[in-house]
């Protein structure tokens, strides 16, 4: 085992700890193609049809593999481990990332998980009464709770929700937006107690799993003064070329977990230097905390090391997550790949459904989507088909929502035609007409 | 090893890990969605039982830090209102009361002084006189003025055990809401009965003393004060809003906490293993009693290689557990900096190879060593032995200040 003792160092790469000479062998050779060859690399039921990496993610067995060495040397002594090795691990981590995604270092830090993120942009401001908080229909369900519960508090900001239903344009979406910014009562509070709007803008949203366009949306805010929130929790891994830093945008969120590829659970927060006063505290409040009388504040970077004790293993071991990827092919070569797999496997899905593409489920807008055909249609495809794809209900039918990952093929979506096609049947039949 | 910071792993923990992880990534959508919900009732039935409590008022977050602040962030403050901390409180939730003090509308924090040595009845006396000092109205006629007070049940630095119960009481006497921040409670403490104690807030970390896999921790909430926890952070989904029609039909509690945001829930999950496997070892009031004993038994061993004293002199039942604090062989007038703090911390695991958290108190610098299982008496003297060479190179190194 490499040698961990004490270090200097401000930035260490996990192979200086464990040993992932095996990793390194295997990048050296050719890579197998796109598809089921690529089962083999991660912990799939070889009967299970994964078309639903979006929810929560896979991680590659030999990201597994770095987790486990990992852990073992964090066991061997938490205390050196934590107190000595971690933060090297961890600002190395946060260099890589910054590079992919176009921030500088000291604006990227890791949380939890995208909800975790935001809630903390979020329950940093200091509302006030007249104070607008932004979302969309289409927002995240528990992002939606958020607002909400921030404006059942004192003293009660207002939600405004933006109206937004597929199928439309991007070109449509920015002019409802934009309208729906200019239509917001605004207040002339005193200078130093200016009026917040706070918009939660998806780059890509969860149900329907569709594109927005997030960077003129972010253009629009800050043409009338408004903060933008990016959910981004899609994005890293799936988008390309994402530059946060270029988009203007105020805040952004992306889960690292998701079509990154790595281990659950780890996100980035980003946040450019010159909001960083706002973010005044991470959620718990870490003993790295300043008020903001205190000469030293706001110490972004600082207050995200350290939130109590949490499993920093998931954070360590994403350069071996992106090793993968580049060994795979690379960002490009891998988003390719899957979005013509998306493409024309939607296609086939929607020939056998006989419905038409983003992907319509066959079910009579009759027949009301209750809780009941939510839990058919989720016990039925992981049961019986063996195999899942996000439903859910939007603009008055019911959709799916299918994810095409490296290891995807079209096959996969003609099983879940089968399947689906079979289920629909089935509730159809239920529910008479 | 000594696990008062961190936790460490079983094998028996360790495995069930693996068997966990495995079924996970075989169909990340089957567990989440089908397996995972009843397993994790099961383990919050079992810890409930341990604890004295009900199911429905036991949830699991990822540490005690993130319970504490979920309570703290919850109440709607006021300017008048006042949260009670002490000098002894863990340095993030001192700094989590500062925050919220900073946050507008700004409300109070009282720090009550804690000086070890002490006695429980001492304590008990001066908590008492503290909360009765606190100034007692609110900025407004229609809502009550809310005084909330942490309180450890073992503080960290030094490792003691303070009459909580009877500070719980206290409070309960004065009209005050009681955290308590049990952090190194669980698997240490033994008869702990959150229900009896009348407290009414209870935070404990599982991956400290019960040997639950980081991250895995226990947020306590009587039925009575439920309504006070609007929000889980993040907010969940099952999150219901008192303008909703539905609002008093709907669970509000347990249910803000079964769906937070994807986060590993293997550790929640491996609880049950651990609980089997300290059941194996003897059960709670058999491993407690050795690890007891053994840090008695150890601190004195500790105190004779230094030449020094064990912090808890004769009040040795009242004040320690598991944890001992022993004073270290520095004399108060060299300033205890950053670089000495330091210099303890790397010579003792580079060279050492062991390690005590060492904290300053009362002007003096202490060394606090955690009794566990797998630890004997040889291992103190070890820590005596590393300790004193440190400290002889640190007193050396500073002889102009002496």
């Amino acid at each position: 085992m490499p040698d961990w003792t004490f270090t200097d160092e401000k930035s260490l790469a996990l192979p200086a700890v464990v040993d992932l000479r095996q990793h390194e062998e295997l990048f050296k050779s050719v890579p197998p193609p796109f598809g089921h060859a690529l089962h083999k690399f991660f912990g799939f039921d070889p009967e299970y049809i994964n078309l639903n990496h979006g929810s929560y993610g896979s991680l590659p067995n030999l990201v597994r593999e770095a987790a486990d060495k990992l852990t073992t040397l964090v066991e061997s002594n938490p205390d050196k481990f934590i107190r000595f090795t971690s933060l090297p691990l961890l600002t190395h981590v946060r260099e890589r990332l910054a590079k992919f995604i176009g921030a500088n270092t000291d604006e990227v830090v890791l949380v939890p998980n995208a909800s975790h993120g935001i809630n903390t942009v979020l329950k940093n401001f200091e509302w006030q009464q007249g104070d607008i908080l932004i979302d969309a229909t289409t927002t995240y369900n528990s992002i939606m709770k958020t607002l909400q519960y921030i404006s059942d508090i004192t003293p009660h900001p207002q939600v405004s929700e933006f109206k937004l239903e597929f199928p439309t344009t991007h070109a449509q979406i920015i002019s409802s937006f934009r309208d729906h910014l200019r239509s917001l009562p605004r207040q002339s509070n005193s200078p130093n107690n200016p009026q917040k709007i706070v918009a939660v803008i998806d780059s890509i949203a969860s149900n329907p799993g569709v594109l927005l366009p997030w960077r003129e949306m972010i253009n629009i805010c800050r043409e009338e003064g408004v903060w933008s929130v990016i959910d981004a929790a899609h994005s890293i891994g799936q988008e390309l070329n994402i530059n946060v830093g270029a988009s203007g945008c105020d805040f952004w969120i992306t889960n690292c977990h998701k079509w990154l590829l790595a281990q659950r659970s780890c996100a980035i927060l980003y946040v450019p230097k010159r909001n960083q006063h706002l973010i005044k505290s991470a959620f718990p409040t870490p003993y790295t905390y300043v008020s903001p009388s205190d000469e030293s504040f706001p110490r972004f970077v600082l207050q995200f090391e350290w939130t109590g004790t949490i499993d920093v293993v998931p954070y360590l071991t994403i350069g071996t997550t992106l090793d993968f990827r580049q060994w795979l092919g690379g960002e490009e070569k891998i988003n390719a790949y899957c979005h013509s797999v998306a493409l024309e496997g939607g296609r086939r899905l929607a020939e056998i459904l006989g419905t038409e593409v983003n992907i319509r489920l066959p079910i009579p807008s009759q027949i009301k989507y209750s809780w009941a055909i939510d839990q058919t249609l989720r016990e039925q495809l992981l049961n019986v088909w063996n195999t899942y794809v996000a439903h859910f209900p939007h603009n008055g039918k019911i959709w799916v929502r299918c994810s095409a990952q490296v290891w995807s093929e079209v096959s996969d979506f003609e099983h879940a035609g089968k399947a689906l096609r079979a289920i629909c049947e089935e509730i159809v039949e239920a529910h008479g007409k | 090893m000594l696990p008062g910071s961190y936790g460490s792993l079983s094998k028996p923990v360790l495995q069930a890990r693996n068997e966990l992880t495995t079924l996970i990534e075989r169909n990340p959508d089957k567990f989440m969605r089908l397996t995972f919900l009843p397993l994790f009732m099961h383990v919050r039935e079992r810890l409930a039982k341990l604890i004295g409590a009900e199911t429905d008022e036991l949830v699991l977050i990822p540490n005690a830090s993130h319970g504490i602040n979920t309570v703290l962030w919850n109440f709607e403050w006021l300017p008048s209102d006042i949260l009670v901390v002490v000098t002894t409180t863990y340095d993030s939730i001192l700094k989590t009361a500062q925050y919220l003090s900073d946050r507008p509308p700004h409300p109070q924090v009282s720090k009550f002084k804690l000086e070890f040595p002490t006695t429980h009845a001492k304590i008990i006396s001066s908590f008492r006189d503290h909360l009765r000092a606190l100034p007692r109205r609110s900025s407004f006629p229609d809502k009550p003025q809310q005084v909330v007070a942490v309180i450890d049940s073992l503080v960290s630095n030094p490792g003691v055990l303070l009459p909580w119960k009877e500070m719980v009481k206290i409070c309960r006497e004065e009209g005050i809401f009681s955290v308590v921040d049990a952090a190194h409670s669980i698997g240490q403490e033994v008869g702990i009965d959150v229900g009896a104690s009348g407290c009414d807030f209870w935070i404990s970390n599982c991956h400290k003393w019960l040997f639950a896999e980081r991250v895995c921790a226990m947020l306590y909430v009587p039925k009575r004060n439920q309504h006070i926890i609007k929000s889980a952070f993040p907010t969940a989904y099952w999150y219901v809003s008192p303008s909703d029609k539905h609002f008093s039909q709907f669970p509000r509690f347990v249910s803000q906490f079964e769906w937070n945001g994807t986060i590993d829930v293997i550790p929640y999950l491996t609880v049950g293993a651990a609980l089997d496997f300290r059941q194996w070892l003897g059960g709670e009031e058999k491993i407690n009693a050795y690890c007891h004993s053994l840090a008695l038994a150890g601190g004195m061993r500790l105190a004779e290689i230094l030449g020094t004293e064990v912090m808890h002199g004769k009040d040795e039942d009242e004040l320690t557990l598991n944890m001992v604090n022993v004073l270290l062989p520095i004399p108060p007038r060299i300033k205890y900096t950053e670089a000495i703090d330091y210099t303890i911390r790397e010579r003792l695991l580079n060279d050492w190879n062991t390690y005590v958290a060492h904290y300053t108190h009362n002007g003096k610098v202490w060394v606090r060593c955690s009794a566990q299982v797998w630890n004997e008496v040889s291992d103190f003297e070890y820590a005596g032995k590393a300790l004193k060479a440190v400290c002889e190179e640190i007193v050396e190194s500073h002889k102009d200040e002496l």
